[in-house]
């Protein structure tokens, strides 16, 4: 071919490679260079001879965040004008694969988009994984001799690959056949995502089910069913009653109503019930709270009514009369020694604390909303009303109060509330539920 | 004058005055911040990574491991100064107990008769019941790398129980290299006889740990390291998952031994093998499930017990997939 047409093809050819070059130098104009590759390799030479080949073009003045844009990062911008949702992103992702037909930067761009997926909501959604694998070019990266399958072979994409595995390991997702296929097709049989694939199979099956007390992945989002779950959760007997002493008023309906009423759920045993109207009204009963307790992610609070522990000379033993069974005897005095090596039991006297009378997860934990929860109580257990009720509410540090009001507690670390006593002011306190 | 320069040059602590340098954990990296604090009440330092399974390799994505100490200031009593005075204490102290350790010998294991401890089913290790007892707990959490978490451990009410509370901040530190963080733990320290040698725990009669624990119904995470004679178990240790319950009520967790399994450098490996008993030096527990917030776990006591129900002796298998070496 002719010198000019020779000249204006080198100069298009080192044009392009001369964009990549600088685009190793600085970073946010490379967007704008990888769009001018291919346009200077493929379209005519003439349409740049006006242009300076030799210096690479400025970079543009910094526009709205200070932080550099990542590669790729205008395909979310432009996908997410609307609702940033699943959609959006398996659009954004496919719209990669049409704008690059060599997919250059994918190892990027699946970084870039593993980070995004929390902003979207799909990050414990397995097929939009499966599609991001689906990015990866097939057959490419399979070790083809010995020698590649020794050293590892493409490090960058093979780490690419973990990084998708282990996102979806720590959100507790387990791949399916789809991604095994993906990842032989992308990486062979002997690579370290796949080694990471056999390892999630075999690990997360293995402690599936250990959790001895499972909470559903989907926590209902009504506040009284999370009550009602959560109060099921900490009662292990299984014949309790759940009880709604009030449901949440809804704001706008009246609006004279001077305070949204917050919902209140209480839990009680039938041997609590009776422990209840045993109890010497003597003695006060105490409302603590508000404790935590953590479902998942989501942290509820419960007060508890509870007394303290009877001194010993107090305590008196429930006798069963002889004459309950008449089949066989309900209490037997043998003395069989047994020797040391049949004693399970440890040698420390645990921890004792007074009985609990009852549970409850309320909106808000201000004496007000608890003083309902007592009147509640109330009808179920009359024998509530003798007795002298004294609230502790506390900040949510989760401990408990010390028992004996004899003790004077050192003052401890922040957060931590006031104690209140019935004939106080009762003193507002923020609820966090 | 030998021996005093030997106290002077070692690593260990004055008990009463301030801690010139990190006690007993080895410094793997170049770290040291020193916190001098007025009282001593629960010197902080820094196991390993975090210990949430994770089954990658390890060359590719290296993680390092950087031990700093800091010290947590407490309310306390205030710090007498007297030099002179602490190492004689120090040096009494020693030679008591390794009078002690040489006439428990004659008594049988561990100062006691040997058909006592033959004989023994359960047996409290760690019991929570005053100040003493907490000195025998190290705590950490992320701070050591940058991170966000706080823990804190105190007597619980009465003196009855240990409170273990903190706020956990899964925010990763900016330091270029950590991408997740958050995790708080408490350690156990190593047993130390007379002239702080190590020494460890013996429990090969036993088969089972019981915990009486109060929690916020978040999952922990029990972690095993047996004795660091060799350094390259420095790293291993041997975990188990611990959920509680929530709630107001005592939970009794019963983690029977075989059911741990191995880990290096905070990642599950591939060759599993069970937990041998005979040279334990330390539990821990773990807190990391990326959860940010407050929680509490309240101890009752620590325990070992032989339950004769159970008769499994390990209870993951080695797979040929994984593991084609183990299986030639």
């Amino acid at each position: 071919m002719s010198w000019a047409q020779a000249i204006l093809l080198a100069r298009g050819l080192s044009r392009g490679w001369g964009g990549i070059c600088g685009a190793a130098l600085m970073g946010p104009p490379f967007s704008q260079v990888s769009l001018q590759v291919p346009r200077g390799l493929h379209c005519s030479a003439a349409a740049h001879s006006s242009d300076l080949w030799l210096v690479p073009p400025p970079p543009p003045p910094p526009r709205g965040p200070t932080r550099a844009l990542a590669p790729h990062e205008e395909l979310f911008r432009q996908a997410s004008d609307g609702a940033r949702d699943k959609a959006n992103f398996v659009q954004a992702v496919q719209a990669f694969g049409q704008h690059n037909v060599h997919k250059r930067g994918h190892v990027d761009f699946i970084y870039l988009a593993l980070r995004k997926m929390r902003e979207y909501g799909v990050e414990r959604d397995l097929a939009v994984y499966n599609l991001l694998l689906d990015v990866f070019p097939k057959e490419v990266f399979r070790p083809r001799s010995i020698f590649q399958s020794i050293f590892i072979h493409y490090p960058r994409q093979q780490e690419c690959g973990i990084a998708v595995l282990e996102q979806m390991e720590s959100h507790g997702l387990m791949p399916n056949k789809e991604t095994e296929f993906l990842l032989i097709q992308i990486f062979g049989r002997k690579s370290y995502p796949m080694l990471k694939f056999v390892r999630m199979k075999l690990w997360f099956s293995r402690f599936k089910n250990i959790n001895p007390f499972p909470v559903p992945r989907d926590l209902p989002q009504d506040p009284v069913d999370l009550a009602t779950l959560g109060l099921r959760h900490i009662e292990p007997n299984l014949s309790a009653r759940v009880t709604v002493y009030q449901m949440p008023s809804s704001r706008d309906s009246e609006g004279a109503a001077d305070a949204p009423e917050p919902h209140i759920v209480g839990i009680q045993t039938p041997d609590q019930q009776a422990a209840l109207a045993r109890h010497n009204p003597a003695r006060p009963i105490f409302v603590e709270g508000p404790f935590s307790l953590w479902l998942r992610d989501k942290c509820v609070y419960y007060h508890i009514l509870r007394a303290d522990l009877l001194p010993p000379e107090e305590r008196e033993v429930a006798e069963i009369p002889e004459e309950w069974n008449l089949y066989y005897p309900m209490q037997l005095d043998l003395d069989y020694g047994r020797s040391a090596w049949d004693d399970y039991e440890f040698d420390i006297h645990k921890v004792e604390e007074g009985p609990i009378f009852a549970i409850c997860m309320a909106g808000a934990h201000n004496q007000a909303t608890l003083a309902k929860w007592i009147q509640g109580l109330q009808e179920t257990n009359p024998a509530l009303a003798q007795i002298p009720v004294v609230f502790r509410l506390a900040g949510s540090t989760g401990e408990l109060l010390a028992t004996s009001s004899g003790l004077e507690e050192p003052p401890p670390p922040p957060p931590e509330g006031q104690e209140e006593e019935e004939d106080n002011q009762p003193r507002q306190q923020q609820g966090q539920s | 004058m030998a021996l005093v320069h030997k106290f002077l040059s070692g690593t260990y602590i004055f008990r009463k005055c301030l801690k010139p340098s990190v006690a007993s954990c080895p410094v793997l990296g170049t770290r040291f911040a020193d916190y001098c604090s007025s009282s001593l009440q629960k010197p902080v330092a820094a196991p390993g990574k975090n210990s949430s399974q994770r089954n990658t390799e390890g060359d590719l994505q290296g993680h390092h491991q950087r031990e700093v100490a800091l010290d947590i200031t407490s309310p306390g009593e205030k710090p007498e100064f007297s030099f002179d005075k602490a190492i004689k204490d120090e040096i009494k102290d020693h030679c008591r107990r390794l009078k002690d350790d040489i006439v428990n010998y004659w008594r049988g294991p561990e100062g006691r008769p040997l058909h006592e401890v033959l004989m023994e089913q359960a047996k409290v290790v760690w019991q929570f019941r005053g100040k003493e007892d907490l000195d025998k707990w190290i705590v950490t959490s992320d701070k050591t790398i940058g991170g966000r978490s706080e823990v804190f451990l105190k007597m619980g009410k009465n003196n009855q129980s240990a409170l273990l509370y903190g706020t956990l901040s899964s925010e990763a530190p900016k330091d270029g290299e950590s991408g997740r963080s958050g995790y708080c733990a408490m350690i156990s320290r190593i047993p130390r006889g007379p002239f702080e040698r190590k020494r460890s725990y013996d429990w090969s009669q036993f088969n089972t740990l019981y915990l009486r624990v109060r929690g916020d119904g978040r999952p922990w995470m029990v972690n095993i390291r047996e004795d660091t004679d060799l350094i390259q178990r420095k790293n291993q240790m041997y975990s188990y998952f611990m959920f509680t319950r929530g709630g107001p009520y005592w939970q009794e967790v019963k983690i029977p031994f075989s059911k741990f399994f191995f880990s290096n450098q905070g990642r599950i490996r591939d060759a599993q093998y069970q937990l041998l008993l005979d040279k334990i030096s330390s539990v821990g527990f773990t807190l990391a499930d990326k959860v940010d917030g407050p929680f509490f776990l309240e101890i009752d006591f620590i325990g070992v017990f032989t339950d004769p129900a159970h008769t499994e002796e390990f209870a993951y298998e080695n797979s040929p997939e994984l593991n084609p070496r183990l299986f030639k």
